[in-house]
């Protein structure tokens, strides 16, 4: 069999499996599922921006939040399959909107703007919903656990579907260029601005639908829980620890922190979170190039060993 | 008709006349050298034609279209590419890849990857850059870094030229062989250029006609054999004795 057949084969049978996990595990399994499913539509599409072009977003969560609330808000009034898409439509204008200020500045600079905006937003949307009278907000009838897992399932498909083409495309290569040196991109012809505003955008829609969806898992709202730093932190650990700036990075972070942690939350409760912080410091220290980058320099290493 | 005209263009950054009504003109096809000493305003020069510093005055008219409120990347797309003094390579990509970034987004704008990669093999087979084209940009040596900076420049397809100091830290030999590539590229290629060097000899020798600068003025321009009888110029160079 070929490379490209045996990656279809294997992809259609992941797909199966994915589809028909909710039929043939427990609903306990099926979290776990939802979980992961979360996270790779998170990280995937945290990556457009972030792996590709070196502007570190330390503030992803705000596109969930911004999501979560439009879902809540717009509760009773929408059906989810009008109130979802309209959580992606608010997180790409409202990226639309920050996107071109927050873009000039580089570096360190960024990673606290972005956590600045996100921490402003949050806290914007909880002296609203204080001052409307609506401290926390009560959600009935959310849909059911399988539903959720095949619309997580589809935003994860979507996310990956998108860093997928991005980084093979003429556009990615611009990216990378930004990444890379942003003046000399600028001086070979790459539209810079745009390129940023657009892989920004990019960035926000997927994760703005899936905050819509995780609000109606919880039956309350709260704007402190859906615009949580740890979503931004959890993220960029995740993509830390794949690695690479492709859609496979991601996949294999995702893979082995949530399990880790699932594992780790299932036997050691007490010290989860300080095993946890060991494993990170670990991988920042000995590999920070991540699974997907060690993976290629040990293939590069045995092609020069070869010639 | 001339190429790219420039017109009473000024910059000052706070106190300092670093360009001061500067105009000369470049037909297509020549090589025009930009000559004067540190400070003398070359490189902001440079940066004002390719859109990276915004003039307080004047205008930079190229194939008879004003560049004036153009970002660099737009400028570039119209056919001016600039190759940096300071090497900028994109580190983390291959030799190939920095090029074929050139080749995507540059005036040539090739859409597919074997176009583009077919046009930048050429390229860097004429900068003799085809042995190390796979390896990661920031493992070449400086001679290669200064030949990765024009070969990027060259495989964007620009009509226009403008190269910053290329020979600077090269040894005699490597010198000699810069110029021989910068030659062979402009006649194959029909490329116009602006070239800043501060070799004197081998500006001399490359360059068509010779504009120079002197605290951020226009002393003197014309062919290389009569600015080095230009009495200005002897007298900024040499002093009054001369």
């Amino acid at each position: 069999m070929s490379r490209a057949v045996q990656t279809i084969v294997v992809a259609i049978a992941v797909m199966l499996a994915l589809l028909g996990m909710p039929h043939l595990g427990s609903d306990y399994a099926t979290g776990i599922a939802l979980n992961v499913m979360m996270w790779i539509a998170l990280v995937e599409s945290w990556s457009v921006l972030s792996a590709m072009t070196g502007y570190v977003s330390l503030g992803h969560a705000v596109f969930y939040g911004l999501g979560a609330y439009v879902v809540v808000a717009s509760w009773e009034h929408l059906p989810l399959y009008a109130s979802i898409p309209l959580a992606g439509v608010a997180g790409v204008l409202f990226a639309a909107a920050v996107g071109s200020p927050v873009m000039r500045v580089r570096g360190p600079y960024f990673v606290i703007l972005t956590f600045g905006v996100a921490e402003l937003v949050k806290y914007a949307v909880l002296a609203y919903e204080s001052a409307s009278g609506v401290a926390s907000r009560i959600l009935f009838n959310g849909p059911e656990l399988n539903t959720l897992y095949y619309l997580m399932l589809a935003l994860a498909v979507l996310a990956y579907a998108i860093m997928a083409v991005v980084s093979n495309s003429r556009f990615g290569h611009g990216l990378r260029a930004i990444r890379e040196n942003e003046e000399a991109a600028q001086s070979v012809g790459v539209p810079v601005v745009r390129y940023k505003s657009i892989a920004f955008m990019l960035s926000a829609w997927v994760p703005a639908m899936v905050g819509g969806v995780m609000a109606t898992r919880s039956t309350y709202f709260e704007a402190t829980q859906v615009f949580d730093p740890m979503v931004s932190v959890t993220i960029i650990a995740m993509a830390l620890i794949g690695g690479g700036d492709n859609a496979r990075g991601p996949l294999l972070g995702v893979l082995f922190l949530s399990l880790l942690s699932e594992l780790l939350w299932v036997n050691a409760p007490q010290v989860y979170m300080i095993i946890l912080g060991v494993v990170l410091v670990i991988f920042v220290l000995l590999m920070p190039e991540g699974i997907l980058g060690r993976l290629a320099r040990r293939r590069e290493g045995r092609a020069h060993a070869a010639t | 008709m001339p190429l790219l005209e420039v017109r009473q263009v000024s910059k000052q950054f706070g106190g300092v006349r670093a360009v001061h009504e500067v105009s000369f003109e470049v037909v297509a096809g020549e090589i025009v050298g930009l000559m004067g000493a540190n400070g003398a305003g070359k490189t902001t020069l440079l940066a004002l034609i390719a859109g990276q510093v915004i003039p307080d005055s004047g205008d930079v008219l190229f194939e008879q279209h004003s560049l004036r409120g153009m970002t660099s990347d737009a400028v570039c797309r119209r056919g001016i590419a600039r190759a940096f003094q300071i090497v900028k390579p994109f580190a983390g990509m291959s030799v190939l890849d920095n090029l074929i970034t050139a080749a995507y987004f540059g005036p040539i704008a090739l859409r597919s990857r074997e176009q583009a990669e077919s046009h930048c093999r050429d390229v860097l087979d004429e900068f003799a850059l085809t042995d190390v084209a796979e390896r990661l940009a920031s493992s070449l040596t400086l001679s290669e870094q200064k030949r990765l900076e024009l070969a990027r420049a060259v495989a964007s397809g620009a009509k226009l030229l403008l190269i910053d100091e290329v020979m600077a830290g090269l040894t005699p030999t490597e010198v000699a062989a810069m110029l021989e590539r910068l030659r062979a590229v402009h006649a194959r290629r029909q490329l116009t250029m602006i070239v800043i060097e501060h070799v004197m000899q081998a500006l001399m020798r490359l360059a068509d006609r010779i504009v120079v600068l002197h605290h951020g003025e226009c002393i003197a321009q014309g062919a290389p054999a009569e600015v080095a009888r230009d009495a200005r110029v002897l007298e900024v160079y040499f002093g009054e004795a001369a």
